[in-house]
């Protein structure tokens, strides 16, 4: 049964933190990352080779959590695997008693560390949620039947900095009509956008976490707004952190987040936030603290 | 038609070794167009092969070297010099090649081309690929193939990595499914198109090798 679930569907703000899994067979690190997560976060998701680099599958990763007692959440995109492999490994990671899946398309091999290998799509991320749906009803994607149910929370992502926005939030009402029952967006730096994108998405009373990153310097900053696909970063932020030196840059990416969540709490904007800290898990806890944000849930 | 781009020198020399004399064999048809298999290629070919001190006993460019049993019909007159010849250089896309490997199976063949895509010409010898060939044509649905100018093949719509339009992989286009979209909805099909779902696509139509009869329709 997934808590996730239970808490979000009751109306609680839930908070989920990232990590990627391991470069490596070694899990130590990850492991006391998870202990320190640990009654933190109500979830943690792990990613799925992002940026399309080589790391250790979300599956183990999700195995790993829930012997520490964190509950995961699975990301699963679909450029490496075709829908035999997905759904095959829905269905291992379903027996090993993970709940929450997020889908999507997944970046480009183009990004990644091994730009030669053959990028699959097979399906894309709007068919993937429709694989779960299915799974959830005892169906594989062909409409055969399966020896039983699968009980997956399933979320898919939307991008509400997509410029234009409409063929965008068409996606989303794709995915929707899917099945999927909750969504994560992009990480989010206007909250006017975010705002905009929710007054479509109230509509449809479906629960909506925020992507909410902390900024660390100003490389970080650049990176994420020439390297990641989707991710738009407005000027005057640029701006703002040119100004600043990195010490405190610092203060203010904490202070940023803070508020970015504070107002996303205090306006009722979403149902929840997704801290992306890239595997800094300090900071996460930091943030947390300094928000007061468990204090505030409770 | 099919794109092909000349190979570096020295990758051709890796293949002709020690070879000393050659036949070559262009190709009248796409190779032509892309400036890979037409007089100019072969005459330039021709220099290269002399200034590395190899010999040259023939040459001819095929009407279309896909064809098999014409391009056969076509180099029935050049026997001699076919024999003369320790290997056949092929100046064509690697249908044309293997048309050339099918019909001397006792001499090597070695391609001087490298097959690109299936391709439209833009501006003279400016290329691009449009269509991928997947068997099961969208087009009427999407106006433009999301299955070859999106880098995902998505076929719903966009991912959400484009800026401004722009693809993520490649910020120097459009994003494909921006432009399907406009042209959904320009063609007031919109809505129709998301009532449902396109998908999961069929790509066991791409299986290889494909094969096909017309003259079985």
């Amino acid at each position: 049964m997934s808590k996730l679930r239970e808490k979000i569907l009751k109306g609680d703000f839930v908070i989920t933190a990232e990590l990627t899994p391991p470069k490596g067979p070694e899990t130590f690190n990850l492991i006391k990352k998870l202990e320190e997560l640990k009654n933190v976060v109500d979830a943690v998701n792990f990613t799925d080779n992002p940026s399309a680099k080589l790391f250790m599958c979300s599956m183990a990763a999700c195995k790993l959590s829930l012997d520490v007692g964190v509950e995961p959440v699975l990301q699963m995109t679909c450029r490496d695997r075709n829908r035999i492999a997905i759904q095959s490994d829905l269905l291992g990671a379903h027996a090993l008693g993970i709940r929450n899946l997020l889908v999507m398309s997944g970046d480009h091999t183009i990004f990644g560390d091994h730009k030669e290998a053959k990028p699959v799509y097979d399906i894309d991320s709007s068919i993937l949620v429709k694989v779960v749906n299915n799974l959830n009803k005892g169906l594989d994607i062909k409409g055969n039947k399966l020896n039983g149910k699968t009980e997956f929370f399933f979320g898919a992502v939307v991008n509400p900095n997509a410029e234009p926005l409409i063929p965008q939030i068409k996606r989303f009402e794709q995915k929707l009509k899917m099945g999927a029952e909750f969504f994560q967006t992009q990480m989010i730096f206007d909250l006017e956008r975010l705002k905009r994108f929710m007054d479509f998405a109230d509509k449809f009373n479906i629960k909506i976490i925020a992507g909410v990153v902390i900024i660390r310097n100003k490389k970080m900053l650049y990176y994420l707004s020439e390297k990641i696909p989707g991710v738009v970063v407005p000027e005057w932020l640029i701006n703002k952190i040119e100004g600043l030196d990195e010490e405190d840059i610092k203060k203010y990416g904490m202070e940023f987040a803070y508020n970015l969540i504070k107002k996303i709490m205090d306006e009722k904007i979403c149902h929840g936030v997704h801290i992306m800290a890239f595997s800094k898990i300090k900071e996460v806890t930091e943030l947390l603290n300094f928000s007061k944000i468990v204090k505030m849930k409770v | 038609m099919i794109i092909t781009k000349a190979k570096e020198d020295k990758d051709i020399e890796k293949y002709i070794g020690n070879y000393k004399r050659f036949f070559l064999i262009g190709c009248s048809e796409c190779a032509s167009l892309c400036g890979t298999g037409d007089d100019e290629a072969i005459s330039i070919m021709k220099k290269w092969l002399e200034s590395i001190e190899k010999e040259i006993t023939g040459s001819f460019i095929a009407k279309t070297g896909c064809q098999i049993l014409g391009t056969k019909r076509e180099l029935s007159q050049y026997k001699e010099a076919l024999e003369r010849a320790d290997c056949i250089l092929v100046l064509s896309c690697g249908a044309g090649t293997q048309t050339i490997t099918e019909l001397y199976t006792e001499k090597p063949v070695i391609p001087v081309n490298d097959t690109l895509f299936i391709g439209n010409m833009s501006r003279f010898r400016e290329f691009e690929e449009r269509c991928r060939a997947c068997g099961e044509c969208f087009l009427a649905i999407t106006g433009i193939c999301v299955v070859t100018l999106c880098p995902k093949s998505m076929l719903n719509g966009p991912c959400g990595g484009y800026k401004e339009g722009r693809c993520e992989v490649n910020p120097e286009r459009k994003c494909a499914w921006i432009v399907a979209y406009n042209i959904l909805e320009k063609r007031g099909l919109l809505e129709n198109f998301y009532q449902q779902i396109l998908g999961p696509k069929d790509w066991s139509k791409t299986n290889s090798p494909r094969q096909y009869s017309a003259k079985r329709r």
